[in-house]
């Protein structure tokens, strides 16, 4: 057999056991469809193979890059990294290790010299914590190599969108360094690394973590995230702006965001169409009627490329202020409808959905529910931070000429996106964090009141 | 003994003392130099390396002494010259520094000079104070004590003109245009520095000079004259030092560094309201921040940062909605804001939380600058918001649970101001006797600190940097250089902060040091070596460590 007959055979149980393969069982079989061998190895030094298979019913490719060294350093290069491991070879009598060459320092740079070569002298590795359809490593503590392991033909849209803002003066973004394009297809991305930052997420957890001990209301209480949460909401109004220019935009057809949200709910909604996750049949047709609501709605603003799945965690606080990233829209979303543009509005109902989610998961972890008094606040952080970021957002200069002119119409599309969203969480939840589950649900309930 | 070091002011400790407010040594109720004399032997054993002295001249005290009558004399209730003098001879036996407050800006109206100068406008000191014939010049220059003064002009009936002040209307400005007053002035820093003090806190010094069409702050003449005050100073007494205290933010105030041939020190303000927010919110970003912002200093040069001083809690440095968050978080009372700031101690401020009180002076004590604590806080003094203006972080300082808090034998009457007497931050629960006997007090944990301190001179002199860390409540950083007394061996401190009150997990990025092994300083118990892996420790709540970052020996 050749290596790649071997490789074949042990990817698809290697493929089941990473966070960026979305299937849960292994895929029947495994075909690649490109490879290029990067290094040659190895005797002294290891060997990259780099691939990109293709699994039946899946339109995406994923990309394997297969470090390869003797099978005697497995200890060495795989211990506590069980996951990384596609298994042994027999190359010329010669038994070899096959791994994700993503964990071997020694051999991330061989990928990073295809994206961007030569842009740092310090080659030294550190890999980034665990994240969901891409692996990012950075490099000499000065770049982020990011390669995308759900391969769509055409642009991937977080390559696009990063590029096209490094045009415009919004300057809230990770600046791009270069890219690894090949067969139309967008591989990997170098970008400047943001340094000494945390995320959104963890700030907001640390602010409600106090709140929840204080037991005060969130205005009064040391760890108050609003002035955070307003600042949030210029940054977004500023990045929907940049992105308006960039890309251009149109007079918004409300419709055609009737039919995702109305595909949302199928996807979700069981065979008999009764359920939907422990949400009751009239709560489902009660969704349904409340995106009609959107239905003959006029002046309902532009229709502009947008981040698509913007939440707390997209979002960086480094020491030079706050920062927007991951621009690949919804994981569950097939990639061309990720690229199509929205309105702005969809992006802030994913903020006011995050500030939502951030509440509920830090009452979650503190495993007091049914704490009358801590639920009281969980709800005037959320609509303390909400009102905050609203707020800002909408004071930006130069926005309202994206939004609604008209109130009334604004709040029913940013609340049809709400509730869309929670939907989508659902979907999301069940099939990844059942235990979160009650949050999207409370949500949609609480949306449809 | 004080050793020839020209560099002293770059490690040393400073402590901020009111002579008025310290030890009363005659009985009458107020303290004096005689009694700051008879207190030396603690401030020694407190490893204090640098005393600072508010203004001790002739006053009418209107404005707790900076408002100086006499430039050449010693207000009588505080001693007399031979007492100064006396007082820095024993200091300096014990190896302790002095420098004291000089204001340069303006004088009492009390003042001779102001006295002849109003007199009419053709005396010889006519021109020593600036004079206008209206108040409607210069009106861009901001009022600073807001609360308090409606203009920077005041009318004086008797010269029938208007003069210039800055601050109190009862303080006119020096007109630093007319070269006999800007003499005057260096005539007046020879002869302290001649009777042996070891420089001067230049109070105020953005706003020495005036210009049209300018806010008055920070003028070219400003420091062209600042920079002839340095060279007075190193031609004539070598090792002195000016300390700037000048109320900007630090890419203003690093113009009075000059090229290393201005002032010596300055004042970093804006770190220390940061400090608080950073607490108050758990995450290090507001730190952080205005660190970045903090431009390099010349060689020679080195920041005075500090918790709380006898001032407000400056909040001009901090933006609108970042000033009343402060407010709202550390001045529920209205009573406790004043001007632009917070009339508060730190020990209430923190809620009397001592866990919280050891993290601040632990960043106090590691980060880039000469700490300069504040009189009491070592004992963790609270204060008296009733008192009124800046006094109530002004009262007599706790020596023993006895009568007058052993500050003073006179009656309670008669006392400058009374000490604090409330259950918790009064002197019979809180003073310097009880801690000395207690090994566990704040005092003693202060005492040690300052020890290790003095072991890692990187601590204040080395290079400063931020490490990484993704947890937004941990602050880590390396102070870093060469150890002149460890055989030109680099010394490597490590300084890992939780701003958090809950335990908090860090992983730091150390791995350009792997191999070496942490040394916790307070207990010098060895850590696990630093890995190519981020070194990992947990933090308790209001937690934090000082490791040196050693070589593990060779294996004999």
């Amino acid at each position: 057999m050749t290596i790649d007959d071997e490789l074949t055979v042990l990817l698809p149980d290697f493929l089941a056991r990473q966070r960026w393969y979305v299937g849960a069982e292994p895929p029947e079989s495994v075909e690649i469809i490109d490879e290029v061998r990067l290094a040659e190895g190895p005797d002294d030094q290891p060997g990259l193979l780099w691939l990109l298979v293709r699994v039946p019913g899946d339109d995406a490719a994923y990309q394997v890059p297969v470090g390869l060294r003797p099978l005697d350093q497995m200890e060495k290069w795989l211990q506590g990294k069980g996951r990384s491991l596609i298994g042994d070879l027999d190359d010329d009598d010669r038994p070899l290790l096959a791994y994700d060459a993503m964990i071997d320092p020694e051999l991330v740079p061989l990928l990073l010299e295809q994206a961007a070569p030569g842009v740092v002298e310090d080659t030294t590795t550190r890999a980034l914590a665990v994240e969901q359809s891409n692996t990012s490593v950075i490099i000499g503590e000065e770049v982020v190599l990011k390669v995308f392991r759900r391969v769509h033909d055409g642009p991937n849209p977080d390559a696009e969108v990063v590029e096209a803002l490094a045009s415009t003066s919004f300057a809230s973004t990770p600046r791009p360094v270069g890219t690894w394009r090949r067969s139309g297809r967008d591989l990997a991305v170098v970008r400047t690394f943001l340094k000494g930052s945390a995320d959104g997420w963890q700030l907001a957890m640390t602010s409600l973590r106090d709140l929840y001990d204080r037991r005060l209301p969130p205005a009064e209480c040391g760890g108050d995230f609003a002035p955070s949460s307003g600042r949030l909401g210029s940054l977004v109004a500023q990045l929907h702006l940049a992105l308006a220019a960039a890309f251009g935009s149109h007079e918004a057809d409300p419709a055609r965001w009737l039919e995702a949200l109305e595909a949302g709910l199928d996807d979700l909604a069981s065979g008999d169409g009764e359920g939907l996750d422990g949400l009751d049949g009239p709560l489902v047709a009660r969704a349904r009627q409340r995106y009609q609501s959107l239905r003959g709605l006029t002046g309902a603003g532009m229709s502009i490329r947008i981040h698509g799945d913007l939440h707390l965690g997209q979002l960086l606080r480094s020491d030079d202020g706050w920062f927007v990233l991951d621009f690949e829209g919804e994981p569950r979303v097939p990639s061309a409808q990720r690229r199509q543009p929205s309105s702005p509005l969809r992006d802030v109902a994913g903020m006011l959905r995050s500030f939502h989610y951030a509440a509920a998961a830090a009452l979650l972890e503190r495993n007091e529910k049914g704490d009358a008094e801590l639920e009281v606040l969980a709800q005037a952080w959320e609509d303390r931070n909400g009102s905050a970021f609203l707020a800002a957002y909408l004071n930006e200069p130069g926005i309202d000429d994206l939004l609604p002119n008209d109130d009334g119409v604004l709040y029913t599309i940013l609340g049809a996106f709400e509730l869309g969203k929670a939907v989508y969480e659902v979907g999301y939840e069940r099939a990844h964090r059942p235990d979160w589950l009650s949050i999207p649900q409370h949500a949609i309930e609480r949306l449809l009141r | 003994m004080i050793h020839d070091d020209p560099g002293w002011y770059q490690r040393a400790v400073f402590y901020e003392v009111l002579v008025r407010g310290f030890y009363d040594g005659d009985g009458d109720g107020t303290g004096d130099l005689r009694g700051l004399t008879e207190k030396l032997d603690y401030l020694e054993w407190l490893g204090i390396d640098c005393l600072w002295l508010l203004p001790f001249y002739q006053s009418p005290l209107r404005d707790g002494g900076y408002d100086i009558s006499d430039f050449f004399s010693v207000l009588p209730a505080y001693g007399d010259i031979d007492a100064a003098a006396g007082f820095i001879d024993e200091a300096h036996r014990r190896g302790i520094r002095v420098v004291a407050d000089m204001v340069m800006n303006h004088t009492s109206d009390a003042h001779p000079w102001f006295q002849e100068s109003r007199q009419n406008r053709d005396n010889p000191k006519a021109d020593w104070y600036v004079w206008n014939d209206d108040d409607q010049r210069w009106l861009d220059a901001r009022i600073i004590f807001v609360d308090s003064e409606p203009s920077n002009w005041t009318f004086d009936q008797q010269r029938g003109q208007y003069y210039w002040h800055r601050f109190f209307h009862h303080q006119p400005d020096l007109n630093y245009d007319n070269p006999e007053v800007a003499e005057a002035m260096l005539d007046v820093v020879r002869f302290w520095l001649h009777l042996g003090l070891d420089g001067f806190r230049l109070d105020a010094v953005p706003y020495m000079f005036e210009r049209d069409g300018t806010n008055g702050e920070n003028l070219p003449e400003t420091h062209e004259y600042l920079r002839k005050v340095r060279k007075t100073v190193d031609d004539e007494f070598p090792g002195k030092v000016l300390l700037a205290e000048a109320n900007q933010w630090p890419a203003d105030v690093v113009d009075y560094f000059g090229d290393g041939d201005e002032c010596h020190m300055c004042f970093h303000f804006p770190l220390m309201p940061r400090m608080f927010m950073g607490v108050r919110r758990e995450q290090r970003f507001p730190i952080i921040d205005i660190l970045a912002q903090t431009p390099a200093i010349p060689d020679g040069c080195q920041w005075g940062i500090f918790l709380r001083n006898h001032d407000e809690l400056t909040l001009e440095m901090v933006s609108d909605d970042e000033r009343d968050y402060m407010y709202t978080e550390y001045a529920k009372d209205p009573l406790m804001r004043r001007n632009v700031g917070i009339s508060r101690r730190l020990f209430p401020l923190i809620e009397n939380d001592r866990k919280v009180a050891e993290l601040f002076h632990a960043m106090l004590f590691s980060m880039p600058g000469s700490p300069v604590m504040y009189y009491g806080d070592e004992i963790g003094m609270g204060d008296n918001i009733y008192l009124g203006d800046r006094d109530g972080v002004r009262t007599p300082m706790q020596w023993t649970p006895d009568r007058n808090a052993g500050f003073s034998r006179a009656d309670f009457a008669r006392l400058y101001l009374p000490p604090l007497m409330d259950p918790v931050y009064g002197y019979q629960a809180t003073n310097v006797e009880a801690e000395l006997r207690d090994s566990s007090s704040f005092l003693h944990w202060i005492k040690r600190m300052l020890e290790v301190r003095k072991q890692h001179p990187v601590l204040a002199i080395g290079t400063f940097e931020v490490l990484e860390v993704e947890n937004p409540s941990v602050l880590a950083y390396l102070r870093r250089g060469l150890d002149a007394d460890a055989d030109g061996h680099e010394d490597i401190v490590l300084c890992v902060h939780n701003l958090s009150r809950f335990a908090q997990p860090a992983e730091i990025h150390l791995s350009a040091l792997a191999g070496k092994q942490p040394i916790e300083l307070s207990g010098r118990v060895p850590f696990p070596l630093v890995g190519e892996l981020p070194y990992f420790i947990t933090l308790p709540g209001h937690g934090f460590y000082w490791f040196a970052l050693v070589d593990v020996p060779e294996p004999v």
